[in-house]
């Protein structure tokens, strides 16, 4: 049996802070693994539908991503979710919030080949509305380990 | 507030999407207030880098738009070069502009906006989402809006390295031509989109249009908001979506106002209130005269329907034809129906359509004088362009070097955020009687929202992707009375 094709998928957006921890764990992820050819590590600044394009064809996705919750877990807390947790497949009342969940299930509905997997690691950060570059030391402090992580689970 | 996970993310972001009603001693509305989230800091983020880098670093400010940001920033880079591009390269850029036209139309009509109407604004919010779309208008449909989409996501991703982020934008110019190769498909690209177009303009006129209950909901009083119109227009005064000057008419259709957009400060106002984070934008010569519509009010509203109100026309044949019979339709030019923004944008998405076949069959096109390199430092520039949500001004000045010393943006959502707080108070009296709100006031105030498409905040990638909407209604004290959301 030929084996998965798998994309690594970091989401976020380096310029707000720790809304970028899904890029950072991906560019940790090219910088300490070679690869293997049915791996793709992809960096995406992206939200809702244009992920279509992305996730076509994969038989896996494991999703990197911030997350703001109202519980009481600190910032740098490591979420496993699936799609599941995501919740309902609602109308969005704007582009702004068209969301994963429905994106896989539009792609399952049209025919696309989706993924039968998804794995969301979302890291809990508590700020995402300034403009800024680095990381907050407990988000920054989840980069190596999650990319072990992830590495060890594709590898 | 339902709660139906664990992780429970409709506070992800403290207003975000927030929506206060107050009533007044009768329980009726009496205010309504839109409230998001403003991203801080963007200037001082900026200052101090080389101001070509900002074609790259703005594309990042929003997930769902970042040609227009894009687009804006680089024209703001010509005027800091003093450099004008070349006619092939401004014919390049058009076409990517145009394809992104094209792809966040679409987008917006069918995932958005057609629940409401295809599969009907009080069914069941199970339903009421593109997946019920596409059980009502069948696979064959919804492929063809993911095919569309598809195919100029290829030209975005072919003229700005991927798509929808771009990577270009250099003053003077554009990164790279296009080979006569490239043109066949563009051309093909142009071809199907137009005859999309054509088809969704056919489908509303036939589900919308046609349809008594939906035409009254379009036409009906909750919907209509008398305010001036601002648009970008070309030579002619007809829409124009990459360049030309910014032109105001008031709620009866008369110009007030056009300008070069170099000039915006002289007539585009910002005016700061307590109970948001937005800059709310008015007319400078009227001055602020607070949330009212009508003569007496300095607001004016920007996007599909404002432009198309605010031009004499459209600027391709076809979507002419459609423009006038909107405006046949509706009776009245301008036209201040909320919901007709939706029928505007399709008539837009034909234009820009249109735009692409125009220039995929221009002979310069493929020339390969795509860059003006006759630069010169002058220290300011301003950039406009119409994105797909209204007009986008960024404004930068550097010193000597070209370092950023200012930059500042006017978006789309600022110039609508005061008109959307008075659609939703006009969508929500009727749904609000004393003290008590009906079944349906979620909906019937997020269609007010849908129309304008606002831009929330723009951090689009933490998870879950998607935003509640709340609703919180107060008595005249500021006491809650009541929160209505959607659990996600």
């Amino acid at each position: 049996m030929a084996s998965q094709k798998i994309l690594v998928l970091g989401l976020g957006n380096t310029i707000l802070g720790d809304d970028g921890i899904g890029i950072y764990v991906v560019r940790e992820i090219r910088r300490k693994w070679a690869g293997r050819p049915s791996v793709e590590v992809v960096e995406a600044s992206l939200g809702g539908m244009v992920l279509l394009d992305l996730i076509t064809g994969f038989d896996k996705v494991i999703v990197i991503d911030a997350i703001m919750t109202d519980d009481p877990k600190p910032a740098g807390f490591l979420y496993e979710l699936s799609l599941d947790d995501l919740g309902e497949i609602v109308q969005p009342y704007a582009s702004h919030a068209l969301d994963l969940k429905t994106t896989i299930e539009l792609g399952k509905r049209l025919g696309y080949a989706m993924p039968s997997a998804v794995r969301i690691y979302a890291v809990k950060i508590e700020e995402n509305t300034t403009f800024r570059e680095e990381l907050t030391p407990p988000v920054g402090d989840v980069v190596a380990g999650l990319a072990d992580r992830v590495i060890a689970e594709v590898s | 507030m339902s709660k139906k996970i664990t992780i429970d993310p409709v506070t992800r972001l403290e207003g975000h999407g927030k929506i206060e009603i107050f009533l007044n001693d009768q329980g009726d509305v009496e205010d309504a207030f839109f409230q998001v989230t403003e991203l801080r800091g963007f200037e001082r983020f900026c200052l101090g880098r080389p101001v070509e880098e900002m074609p790259r670093i703005v594309p990042n400010i929003c997930g769902v738009c970042p040609t227009p940001h894009n687009m804006a920033a680089t024209k703001a880079v010509d005027k800091v070069y003093g450099v004008e591009p070349t006619i092939t390269a401004k014919l390049i850029r058009q076409l990517q502009y145009n394809a992104f036209y094209v792809e966040d139309h679409f987008i917006h009509f069918f995932f958005l906006a057609s629940p409401d109407f295809v599969v009907g604004p009080d069914a069941n919010p199970a339903e009421r989402n593109i997946l019920g779309v596409i059980q009502k208008v069948g696979m064959e449909i919804a492929g063809k809006v993911i095919e569309v989409r598809k195919r100029c996501r290829d030209i975005m991703r072919l003229l700005g390295s991927k798509a929808p982020h771009p990577e270009g934008g250099l003053p003077g110019g554009v990164s790279r031509g296009i080979t006569e190769e490239e043109r066949v498909t563009i051309k093909a690209t142009a071809d199907y989109a137009v005859e999309f177009a054509k088809f969704a303009l056919q489908l509303f006129k036939n589900v919308v249009v046609r349809n008594p209950q939906y035409l009254d909901l379009v036409l009906n009083d909750a919907y209509n908001l008398n305010t001036y119109y601002m648009g970008m227009v070309d030579e002619n005064k007809n829409v124009s979506f990459y360049d030309g000057n910014i032109r105001v008419v008031n709620p009866e259709g008369k110009e007030r106002a056009v300008f070069d957009p170099q000039f915006y400060t002289d007539h585009i106002a910002e005016w700061v209130e307590p109970w948001t984070y937005i800059r709310l934008t008015y007319l400078k010569v009227l001055g602020w005269q607070g949330l009212k519509e009508g003569f007496g009010s300095s607001l004016y509203r920007v996007g599909p329907l404002a432009r198309l109100n605010a031009s004499k026309g459209m600027a391709t044949p076809e979507a002419q034809a459609e423009y006038e019979e909107m405006y046949a339709i509706l009776g009245t030019k301008p036209a201040h129906h909320t919901l007709a923004f939706h029928w505007a944008r399709l008539i837009e998405a034909l234009q820009a359509a249109e735009d692409m076949q125009r220039i995929a069959n221009d002979p310069l096109l493929t020339s390969k004088d795509i860059r003006n390199m006759n630069l010169r430092l002058t220290k300011k520039g301003i950039g406009c362009v119409e994105a797909a949500r209204g007009t986008l001004i960024h404004h930068y000045e550097t010193d000597d070097k070209g370092l950023l010393t200012k930059a500042n943006l006017i978006v789309a959502t600022q110039h609508n955020a005061a008109p959307i707080c008075l659609s939703v108070k006009k969508a929500a009296q009727g749904f609000v009687k004393g003290g008590e709100p009906k079944e349906g006031l979620l909906n019937m105030v997020e269609m007010a929202f849908r129309a304008y498409d606002p831009c929330l905040g723009c951090a689009t990638h933490t998870l879950p992707g998607k935003m509640a909407l709340e609703v919180v209604l107060r008595d005249p004290q500021g006491n809650v009375l009541d929160r209505i959301s959607r659990g996600i």
